[in-house]
């Protein structure tokens, strides 16, 4: 028999096939017995060929990229194509404090805040101990015997610096980072001609693009470990070494993401002042130290996955925001790494349409909206990759929130109490709405696989009533006119042809010396009506009256509602700073989507979980003579309180 | 009837790989002979030294390490007796001897046996075992 299979990579399946090549060809009849001399030998025959198939298989699969496993391989492929993998990003926090220097005499003129550590984190944090440190050295000015060190930017880690001598006579010299952990956006490269010699520092640059023989770069590159190694330029591509250069690299060592969510520091670092070209230690009139802002923005390495998913999606992208695919991996990757969400579309599907613009929108990893300043940047970062003619906006993100409103029936016999029951439910709930399920552009609720939650937290849970209700939050122009519109992108649900079915919370209009709320009324087409104001007495009161009639229409079928030109002057509610107008409707489909750049949010701090007594099942009231009822379409106030 | 397999007897390769003075060919093992290389082979490895099967073998070789009793010897022949029993399906043990030399330090086997599926007359084999080689 031939042999046939050549891909085994099983020992015993190799060893058979031997068996069998044998049993046709041979004069030897004993490999089948495993004490035999020829078992011996068929076995080191079986185990040769073994090893060298997985050889083999394993440097097949190790020469491409979707199917390399050791992250050295994965990140040599994808050098090969431009791609750098994110190193750890170190934690960083803001501090302030000052010195007093009445205890020096005479007061100097300025006090040093010397590069390296310069607080550690106050108490145990995850029963680990965290150094903040900072790259350079901070002066600042001493007045009125008062140094301030005012929102000093501390890193997570620790400062290490390595030294090298440049041997021209050494072809294979190399510039490592010898730390696994080094933060690649906080390296320092200095080069001195000698120890004597001013030292100049290089900048990191990531693309052969405006530089020249003369330009002072160095470049960056993963090499095994999780280690990197710095390359200088060959004078053609950026200023090359010579003989004797004296190359100084400095990094933050870091820990990534485990020290996020400090904020509280103790003093760890070194004051100093100079006096008649000698330096001394400040050793008194320190202030505590305030955080300003807490550690964030600390994380890991890239994933030998992300980088999979990465590399050739920048090298399809060449370096150009073109399409929307583009924009997304570009800002990803290299401009805006905090982003948690993105979603990108050109001003040609919009309605009506906006050509030569693209919309991006960007959900950030902490808090709920982009600062403006991280805006302009991620603008001007984009114009290095963006095609002349196009011009990138950033939306601020839209949320569609949803709250719902659960009546939850458990039987009192088999639950241990209604607050542990709902303390499990509301576990569970959160747990759904924080998933990637909801977190992302395109998400849709699943009101069944919603109740199904519910119903499956705990043996007691033996039905709920739940109500699903949208909300958006309106950001007024305060004191200025301006027209309003708001998309929700699923149909309105119309409860009552009187009206009522949209819901506000109070705000109040220039002209009118009483809170104020929207609501609408439904033309008898059914698919459009009217919007109104209205007051009224106190948030539980049915009791309202309308001060303003046609200030605006609503679509039901699209769910838009557009306010007239109004001048809002203020509002009841506030969010991070900023006034709010909260608005909602009851959907017509309960399994509510986000459509195009809404993002769902399902927002358990407004929605309510109310544990009821199912007295049939409890045994209690058998013939079910008073029996609770809870409204499956139950509308409420006419207010939001 | 039932149909009986007969065997066409047993030939297995010669460890030493020496030529054969006549055919110039490899020295083949024959039935007996072949069946008494793979016994001593199935007693002298340790299980673990076979690739991919990790309980080939006898622990006979470990044992040797051990005082030079009458409970030894009885352990050894236990062992012999079951690794054959699971190795070679070509014999059916009649008697198995563990003699203790204390002397010198060895156990004198004696593993007598039939061979099954050829017609020969009852195996006896012979070896001394010894901790270290003298």
């Amino acid at each position: 028999m031939a042999l046939i299979n050549f891909a085994n990579l099983d020992f015993d399946q190799i060893k058979t096939t031997l068996e069998n090549y044998l049993k046709d060809n041979s004069t030897f009849t004993d490999y089948d017995f495993e004490g035999s001399n020829l078992s011996t030998i068929l076995d080191v025959l079986a185990y040769n060929t073994y090893i060298t198939s997985y050889n083999a298989n394993m440097v097949a699969n190790e020469v491409f990229i979707d199917s390399a496993t050791l992250r050295e391989n994965v990140v040599s492929l994808a050098r090969n194509i431009g791609y750098t993998p994110k190193s750890r990003k170190a934690a960083q926090a803001t501090v302030s404090f000052f010195i007093n220097t009445s205890d020096i005499i005479p007061s100097p003129a300025t006090i040093t805040l010397k590069a390296g550590p310069v607080a550690t984190s106050a108490g145990t944090f995850g029963n680990t101990s965290f150094v903040f440190s900072i790259k350079d050295d901070i002066t600042v000015p001493v007045v009125d015997n008062e140094a301030n060190f005012d929102l000093i930017k501390l890193y997570e880690g620790s400062l290490i610096e390595e030294s090298y001598t440049y041997n021209s006579r050494n072809p294979n010299q190399r510039f490592l980072i010898n730390n696994i952990g080094c933060d690649s956006e906080l390296i320092n490269v200095t080069v001195g001609i000698n120890d004597y010699t001013e030292k100049q520092k290089y900048a990191f640059q990531n693309s052969l693009f405006s530089i020249n023989e003369n330009s002072r770069v160095f470049f960056l590159q993963e090499i095994e470990d999780e280690r990197y190694e710095v390359i200088f330029g060959d004078g053609v591509f950026g200023k090359n070494l010579s003989e004797g250069n004296i190359v100084d690299i400095s990094y933050i060592k870091t820990n990534g993401d485990s020290a996020n969510g400090i904020s509280q520091f103790s003093f760890t670092g070194r004051l100093t002042y100079t006096r008649n070209s000698s330096e001394y230690v400040v050793e008194s009139g320190l202030s505590i130290l305030s955080t300003d802002i807490s550690a964030s923005g600390g994380e890991t390495i890239e994933s030998v996955s992300s980088i999979k998913k990465y590399a050739p999606r920048i090298y399809a992208s060449q370096n150009r925001a073109v399409s929307a695919n583009d924009y997304e991996t570009l800002i990803l990757t290299r401009i805006y790494e905090e982003t948690e969400s993105i979603s990108v579309f050109g001003g040609e599907e919009l309605i009506p349409p906006q050509y030569g613009k693209v919309f991006i929108s960007i959900k950030p990893r902490s808090g709920e909206f982009l600062p403006n300043l991280i805006k302009e940047n991620i603008k001007r970062d984009l114009k290095k990759y963006s095609v002349a003619g196009i011009v990138p906006e950033i939306l601020d993100l839209k949320y569609l929130y949803l709250e719902v409103s659960s009546n939850v029936y458990y039987n009192t016999n088999l639950a241990p109490s209604a607050s542990k029951v709902s303390s499990i439910i509301q576990n569970n709930v959160t747990k759904y709405a924080e998933s990637s399920e909801l977190n992302k552009y395109g998400a849709r609720f699943k009101y069944s696989k919603f109740l199904n939650t519910i119903d499956n937290s705990h043996s007691s849970v033996m039905s709920n009533i739940t109500t699903v209700v949208m909300r958006r939050d309106i950001r007024p122009a305060l004191n200025a006119i301006a027209e309003y519109q708001i998309g929700f992108g699923n149909q309105f649900h119309i409860n009552s042809m009187s009206g009522y079915n949209i819901k506000s919370s109070a705000f109040r209009i220039n002209g009118i010396q009483s809170d104020v709320y929207l609501s609408d009324i439904p033309n008898t087409n059914r698919t459009s009506g009217s919007l109104f104001l209205f007051t009224i007495s106190n948030p539980s009161s049915a009791d309202a009256t309308i001060v303003r009639k046609n200030v605006g229409t609503i679509d039901y079928i699209s769910g838009v509602m557009t306010i007239n030109p109004i001048n809002i002057i203020s509002s009841a509610k506030t969010k991070d700073g900023q006034s709010i107008i909260e608005v909602s409707a009851a959907p017509h489909s309960n399994d509510v989507i986000g459509l195009q750049d809404l993002y769902l949010q399902l927002d358990i701090g407004n929605s309510v979980f109310n544990m009821v007594i199912d007295q049939i099942s409890s045994g209690l009231d058998p013939s079910a003579s008073n029996y609770i009822v809870s409204s499956s379409y139950s509308n409420g106030y006419l207010v939001r309180s | 009837m039932p149909l009986q397999s007969v065997s066409q007897g047993f030939r297995d390769i010669s460890m030493t790989f020496a030529k054969h003075p006549l055919t110039n060919d490899l020295i083949a093992l024959k039935n007996t002979n072949a069946i008494q290389r793979s016994l001593k082979n199935i007693v002298f490895t340790y299980p673990g030294e076979k690739f991919f099967d990790p309980e080939f073998g006898s622990k006979v070789s470990r044992m040797l390490f051990e005082i030079i009793t009458p409970l030894t010897a009885n352990r050894i022949k236990r062992e012999i007796e079951y690794s054959i029993d699971r190795y070679e399906p070509r014999v059916s043990l009649t008697k198995v001897k563990v003699i203790p030399n204390y002397d010198n330090n060895e156990f004198n086997i004696l593993i007598a046996y039939d061979i099954i599926g050829i017609n020969v007359p009852a195996q006896q084999l012979d070896f001394v075992l010894q901790s270290t080689s003298q």
